[in-house]
């Protein structure tokens, strides 16, 4: 579904994306809500007047798909933390690893011709496993993936027109896998002649890969990614599960669930037991042999939650 | 405008006063808001008893109104039920200090019913897991302010499913206990509120109490079905059963009548497992049909399918070309027919919820084309609750009065199958109290379409569908709040001053659910 500009004003209360909200499932309380959150800018509460659950929104984006109004909801959380960002008591830790980030891309060579791979940070602190996945995709790695973009949009961070105009340059119009899923949604935006896929669709499209997911595998799905190109992903998914027999980390409504739901002041923490709920409900009832993960984060989370072999998807692929 | 002169000092004739209507007590049904006499001290008093209370814009403005959008309140303060023991400090406190406090489900009433004027909004989605599944006995136990959607997704881990809900996500178990809860399985499962097997109540008056049909029988009764007005349900024990796909087929008729005899007929002999009618227009009317099994459609095949006078898809398409054909002048109402079917058909065949030519996840699907092609920031719904014989009548003038104020509307019919051991509950309730086997609901909802209708348009409406079902001796699924003027009128002064009476002893301060029924 193509996201309606923001407008808080259209939200007429349904709760249909309280359902899909792990923030409402971990407080249970409206205000930790999409809707509570419009609700509140519908009486003029401020952004700071909001903090709690701005800060507690892991932007999974599954809220989007499902409000029946079509409210982008990411994109209101997104631009209330902008307002709430300069005020943050750990700002300046944030502005530190954006400006680290920001420095490594200054650095970057133009990116090379053809489709590109933009791994992000995390795919990059694991060089074996991105050697891997760019010798499957056959993409050129992009030495500047926008890193502190992406962090920046996670995080209500400034982004200074001249950064974004040399991160995008020569972009539009080719076709680009991308890591980070908040980043791939917001490309989609700014690059709207570009052909534009998750790193986790890519990699599942690839036939040493996707015929190595077993129907005992339990399949997550990175959901940011997913949600921000919820119409044509949902069938796709639904593809590779009438084709695997694997079992996916959707829910009733084929909204993915996500396994880490850090809030905003732990993100560059270590894990606590709230940030892995998610992921130990996505494993109640289920008895999986393996899970295959197509984000490393996911990893982690499952990792600390159960004692079954968690592999990215890449590694799925021999040698 | 010719205004008539009033001599100063004089007040002219009122044109509401109490005798303004004849023969019809006046009643005060838009709620007056709470003045707020001592809330600063009840909100001491709640403190220290450990209830947190949210006083703030947000909070409070966040409930505002409800699914209806025609009533508007606020509360002074707001709190989230975390506990049985929350719930009831909070209640023996607002008993002390006589503040109102309304209680709040999903927050799907139309007649704002989970609005508050003043006062405390508990809000029960606070209090929402699932306690216990029991797949040998096919039970589960959840706290009361639970979605059925959560539900759902809890129990469908285990391969089980409720056994029936409203077709909207986000009703709570709680809310739906209260009032009803119908599905397009209720004529042959009942309504959700007779799902119930045993509740955790808090009283009026604080106190926590287990009920059920043997146990503190009389509060059981008065609970389920009883618009909040007897406790606030914060657990519930519920049927459940093994989770099945649907096998589902679709029947098109012309005519109302003829598909609400088919649907009478299919209920009346269980020839299916699910059963409603959807319309398009009063022309263009759906009869679905749904099998839990194989079997099931097997035998409705053999023995049921041929004696359905309506049609599959593409000859009706044929008879409604026909149709038009003959009537150039009528191409705007054909042009709206096919505009809708490309619109709403395809949200009911999405591939996703579709293996194997079944549909998985109804209540998905069903909410999901409800909000999408139904909703709007007003949901005014008014129904038809009757006996079986008096259906066809009450659907027939109903429409009349849908035509006659609105360009296009849809009407949900259902059969709703009543269980004679459970007639106590039944008692001033949405079930006509002549109703045996099956009683029949019927909702009326405009299609607003990005319209501005004025509130007078809305209740002028309401009013219109209401008064056919005290002509006929119905009931409602919705006569609480701004309708509760209709209560008398429908239930006589007899009936409702009992309930009155119990009320009064129950709730001695009158603070839980003001204005809803009394």
């Amino acid at each position: 579904m193509a996201a309606a500009p923001f407008d808080h004003a259209r939200c007429s209360g349904c709760s249909l994306c309280r359902l899909v909200c792990p923030m409402w499932r971990q407080h249970r309380d409206p205000r930790f809500s999409p809707e509570g959150l419009a609700r509140a800018r519908q009486c003029d509460a401020t952004a700071a007047e909001l903090t709690a659950p701005l800060e507690a929104c892991s932007l999974c984006g599954a809220c989007d798909p499902v409000c029946p109004e079509g409210i982008d909801l990411s994109g209101m959380v997104m631009e209330l933390r902008r307002d709430l960002s300069p005020a943050l008591p750990y700002r300046q830790a944030l502005d530190a690893l954006q400006a680290k980030f920001a420095l490594a891309a200054a650095a970057a060579e133009a990116p090379a011709a053809g489709a590109l791979f933009l791994p992000g940070p995390a795919l990059r602190a694991h060089p074996s496993l991105l050697a891997r996945v760019k010798t499957l995709l056959g993409y050129a790695c992009a030495t500047d993936d926008g890193a502190d973009i992406a962090l920046a949009l996670e995080t209500g961070g400034e982004i200074s027109p001249a950064r974004r105009r040399r991160f995008l340059d020569g972009l539009d119009g080719r076709t680009l896998a991308v890591g980070d899923g908040l980043l791939l949604r917001q490309l989609r935006q700014w690059l709207p002649g570009a052909r534009l896929q998750s790193l986790g669709a890519a990699l599942a499209s690839l036939m040493p890969i996707r015929r190595r997911i077993a129907s005992t595998d339990f399949y997550v799905i990175e959901p940011r990614a997913y949600h921000a190109d919820y119409e044509r992903l949902v069938a796709y998914y639904d593809r590779l599960r009438a084709e695997t027999g694997c079992a996916l980390n959707l829910d009733l409504q084929r909204i993915a669930m996500p396994a880490l739901t850090q809030a905003l002041p732990h993100l560059a923490g270590p894990l606590v037991d709230a940030d892995v709920a998610q992921a130990r409900w996505m494993l109640q009832g289920r008895t999986p042999q393996r899970i295959v993960v197509e984000s490393l984060a996911d990893r982690a989370a499952f990792e600390r939650v159960c004692d079954i072999p968690v592999l990215h998807l890449a590694e799925l692929a021999q040698d | 405008m010719n205004i008539p002169p009033v001599e100063p000092g004089t007040v002219g004739p009122c044109p509401v006063a109490p005798d303004a209507l004849q023969g019809i007590k006046r009643q005060q049904t838009n709620p007056a808001r709470w003045n707020g006499a001592g809330w600063q001290a009840f909100v001491a008093d709640l403190r220290t008893a450990g209830v947190e209370l949210a006083e703030s814009r947000a909070a409070c403005g966040a409930y505002a109104t409800d699914a209806g959008g025609t009533a508007y309140g606020q509360p002074h303060g707001v709190a989230i039920a975390r506990s049985a023991g929350e719930v009831a400090a909070l209640l023996r406190t607002a008993q002390a200090h006589r503040v109102p406090v309304t209680v709040r489900g999903g927050g799907l009433t139309t007649e704002g019913e989970s609005v508050a004027y003043g006062g405390v909004l508990l809000d029960m989605t606070g209090m929402s897991r699932v306690l216990a599944i029991d797949a040998t006995a096919l039970t589960v136990r959840v706290e009361a302010g639970i979605y059925w959607h959560s539900l759902a997704e809890e129990l469908r881990r285990e391969k089980l499913d409720y056994l029936s809900a409203p077709l909207n996500l986000t009703s709570s178990v709680g809310g739906t206990l209260g009032v009803g809860g119908i599905d397009v399985n209720s004529a042959r499962l009942g309504c959700s509120a007779d799902q119930a097997l045993s509740l955790q109540v808090v009283t009026p008056t604080g106190e926590i109490v287990e009920c059920s049909d043997t146990e503190n029988v009389e509060l059981f009764q008065r609970v389920i079905l009883g618009y909040g007005q007897f406790g606030v349900i914060t657990e519930a024990t519920l049927r459940v059963r093994p989770y099945t796909p649907l096998s589902m087929h679709y029947y098109y008729y012309s005519s109302l009548r003829t598909a609400i005899e088919d649907l009478q007929m299919l209920d009346r002999n269980d020839a299916s497992d699910y059963s409603g009618i959807l319309t398009i227009m009063d022309c263009a009317v759906n009869l679905l049909v749904a099998f839990d099994s194989d079997e099931r459609e097997a035998a409705f095949r053999r023995d049921w399918e041929a004696r359905l006078r309506g049609h599959g898809e593409f000859g009706f398409a044929l008879c409604m070309l026909g149709h038009y054909a003959l009537r150039p002048w009528k191409a705007g109402e054909a042009l709206y027919l096919l505009k809708r079917k490309q619109a709403v058909f395809p949200e009911f065949r999405r591939p996703e919820y579709m293996r194997d030519n079944k549909m998985h996840d109804r209540s998905v699907v069903f909410s999901r084309a409800v909000w999408k092609h139904w909703g709007s920031r007003n949901m005014v719904i008014p129904d038809l609750a009757t006996p079986a014989d008096k259906f066809v009548a009450a659907v027939e003038r109903g429409n009349a009065v849908c035509r006659k104020f609105f360009a296009h509307y849809t009407l949900y019919c259902v059969g709703i199958k009543l269980r004679p051991e459970h007639r106590p509950h039944y008692e001033m309730s949405c079930v006509p109290p002549d109703a045996e086997g099956w009683a029949y609901g019927c909702e009326f909802e405009p299609m607003i379409e990005g319209e501005v209708y004025s509130r007078d348009h809305f209740q002028a409406f309401k009013n219109a569908i209401y008064d056919i079902g005290v002509d006929l001796g119905a009931s409602y699924y919705r006569f609480g709040g701004m309708m509760k003027g209709y209560i008398r009128r429908t239930f006589g002064d007899e009936l409702v001053d009992k309930h009155l009476a119990m009320k009064r002893r129950a709730d001695p301060a009158m603070i839980l659910n003001r204005d809803v029924i009394f």
